[in-house]
């Protein structure tokens, strides 16, 4: 069961462009620090998926396992750990994240910045 | 049940950064389980934030596990 789930995350981080596991949805976040993360990644333009932790809590574990992070949010971009909200911001702040998102999708990378939300619960 | 206290957080971190040239930890809220962790040291020079990041997080991995930190937010520096 955790192992189907481990492969779920692992597979939405490894072929999703830019991540980001939160608390809640981009039309309804849960927590402040999700909100942060999740403005930092915008203001960046990146094409953010995103990824409700609260549904189950094996989501986080399992998150936690993968990534080594202790807390949500999480950032990932091309399958590479960026950091929590902290990081997001800082780098949003001193244009970082920008340079991270062109180098790592291409420099067009803002214009299809669309968001969309997967779920990785595993059904039944 | 009490939050972790600032003075005991800024003891686990001072000792994971004896060489940091400030440790302040600030208690955000008041309720003792909402802080601002801020630690300068030579050893993030040139080093990236997410390691920097998980290196702060390490040292704290103990009141974190134990639920006396609901949330922490961290701002690190080099010494340049």
């Amino acid at each position: 069961m955790s192992e189907v789930l481990q492969e779920r995350i692992k597979s939405v981080i490894e072929t999703s462009p830019v991540t980001l596991f939160m608390k809640g949805t981009p039309q309804f976040v849960m927590c402040g620090n999700s909100e942060r993360a999740l403005q930092a990644l915008r203001s960046a333009g990146a094409p953010v998926t995103a990824v409700d932790i609260l549904p189950d809590p094996e989501i986080r574990r399992e998150l936690s396992a993968i990534s080594g992070w202790p807390t949500i949010p999480q950032v990932f971009i091309n399958g590479e750990l960026i950091g929590g909200a902290d990081i997001a911001e800082e780098l949003a702040q001193t244009g970082e994240l920008e340079r991270k998102l062109a180098s790592a999708l291409g420099g067009d990378y803002a214009d299809s910045a669309d968001e969309r939300v997967v779920s990785v619960l595993v059904p039944g | 049940m009490h939050g972790a206290a600032t003075h005991t957080l800024e003891a686990l971190l001072r000792d994971a950064f004896p060489e940091a040239t400030e440790v302040r930890v600030s208690d955000r809220t008041g309720g003792g389980d909402h802080f601002l962790v801020e630690v300068t040291s030579p050893r993030f020079d040139d080093m990236p934030l997410l390691e920097q990041h998980k290196l702060v997080n390490a040292a704290l991995a103990e009141p974190f596990a134990a639920g006396t930190i609901h949330e922490m937010r961290i701002k690190t520096k080099g010494s340049r």
